[in-house]
């Protein structure tokens, strides 16, 4: 564009004339620019809308074809029962998280059942994704680092001291159990004082977060998730029963 | 006159940017109603199974138990009840042909400057902080950006920010040459581009 001031002289027409050009020729410019930038946000609009619901058909599609069956990674996990059990039930959950604690109060006495008597063992998949939930304390994190240390020095209490932690859960959104109160309950279910004084080490916080790390690699969406020989069992977890006679059904097989 | 020029000009009328607001405050109040049922829900019992608890990313739960959501003592979404009806009637006074004058639509701006920062604020608690995102809030984010743009264009256009002159003209320039619509559309393409990023595929778990 011109830096020239148009010449003021009102009385010389050719100067009027002169200066409506420059006008117009400037306001032809700005039409262009403008034109150009539009074309710029509706095409970076169209993009983002199609390219968005592109992903989001081919993301939904390949989870609608994927198969129920998980293939369970079982690096991060402990296990109560005999490894080469009729059934595996693996259960990933997040000590805080509510469902998961309702799903444990409905059915230990079943899992319990289950384990003593050989048709099963359970896997869990100790999760710490919730640890937002516990105002800064990570609740997650130390409950699921006092389960694996007393599964790996303990495995017999294993499944006592999960009810216990389950039967004693804090609210989300609370600070959640205190360490002592976590070594309480160990004590309670007769964990000894040797494993319990490692709770503090933290010793298998990477442990628990490589674990949940595997669980969503898994395809994990949510918890309690609760899989009986890798399929997904779809039924009622808040009641006792339904996934007691699955792990029954799924044995017979 | 082409379809663009039309365009343009269509985005500088009243109707139009009236009627941006109409729909963005009313999208804005939906949500914020929806959130402070949730609101008092949760306040009668934080495990309340909401209807927004898609996933653990998408949660209205983690968020609406926060301080963040709280911030003032009470639930943020009481906000949106008392000021979205401020826009409502504004923009509905706006189709409606009323004229407002310069120190009101001041205060209007003001009241939209405080919405978008605060929208904004929550919006990053909400995505660096409380590690969850709640379907509701994000449709308040991304309205009250929208909100916020008419507004300004409203004000911008009508000279009412009380800005210097040179000031004035070169944001005038700013609109001629369409700019707010790019740098709208760049903003509702990052805040959503960031969510999709970060949270990716558990979106639509």
């Amino acid at each position: 564009m011109s830096k020239q001031e148009p010449t003021r002289q009102p009385s010389d027409p050719t100067s009027k004339r002169q200066q409506l050009r420059l006008e117009q020729e400037r306001a032809a410019k700005e039409q262009r620019v403008r034109n150009i930038i539009t074309y710029v946000a509706v095409g970076l609009g169209a993009i983002a809308l199609i390219g968005g619901i592109i992903w989001a058909v081919l993301t939904y599609g390949s989870q609608a074809t994927k198969p129920i069956a998980v293939k369970v990674n079982t690096e991060y996990t402990v296990m109560a029962g005999k490894a080469d059990a009729p059934v595996i039930i693996d259960i990933y959950q997040d000590y805080i998280c509510p469902y998961c604690g309702q799903t444990e109060q409905a059915n230990s006495a079943d899992l319990d059942a289950l384990v003593a008597s050989g048709e099963a063992a359970v896997r869990i998949h100790p999760m710490n994704f919730l640890d937002d939930a516990s105002m800064g304390t990570k609740y997650s994190t130390r409950a699921a680092n006092a389960l694996v240390s007393v599964a790996k020095a303990e495995p017999d209490k294993m499944m006592a001291f999960n009810s216990a932690l389950f039967a004693n859960q804090p609210e989300e959104n609370t600070t959640g159990l205190t360490d002592e109160e976590i070594a309480l309950l160990a004590t309670q279910v007769g964990v000894t004082q040797a494993t319990i004084d490692t709770f503090a080490s933290l010793t298998y916080a990477d442990f628990v977060t490589s674990s949940t790390n595997a669980a969503f690699t898994d395809g994990i969406q949510s918890t309690p998730t609760v899989l009986i020989n890798g399929t997904q069992f779809e039924g009622n977890l808040l009641t006792a029963g339904p996934l007691k006679a699955a792990v029954q059904a799924a044995a017979a097989k | 006159m082409d379809a663009l020029e039309r365009l343009h000009r269509f985005r500088q009328t009243d109707a139009w940017l009236y009627s941006v607001i109409l729909a963005a405050a009313g999208l804005s109040l939906v949500a914020s109603f929806v959130l402070s049922v949730d609101a008092l829900l949760l306040a009668a019992n934080p495990q309340a199974a909401l209807g927004c608890n898609i996933n653990q990313v998408l949660s209205c739960g983690a968020v609406g138990v926060s301080w963040q959501a709280n911030l003032l003592g009470f639930p943020n979404a009481f906000l949106g009840l008392i000021t979205e009806p401020v826009f409502i009637t504004v923009a509905l006074g706006g189709i409606g042909g009323a004229r407002f004058s310069r120190g009101f639509m001041l205060g209007v701006q003001g009241v939209a400057v405080f919405a978008l920062g605060f929208a904004y604020w929550l919006y990053s608690q909400s995505m660096f902080v409380i590690g969850a995102l709640c379907p509701w809030c994000l449709v308040v984010t991304l309205s009250t950006t929208v909100l916020f743009a008419a507004v300004t264009h409203l004000n911008i256009r009508d000279d009412n920010l009380f800005f210097p002159p040179r000031v004035q003209q070169g944001l005038e320039t700013w609109l001629r040459l369409g700019l707010d619509l790019l740098l709208v559309v760049l903003v509702l393409f990052v805040l959503i581009a960031m969510v999709v990023v970060k949270y990716g595929a558990a979106l639509l778990a």
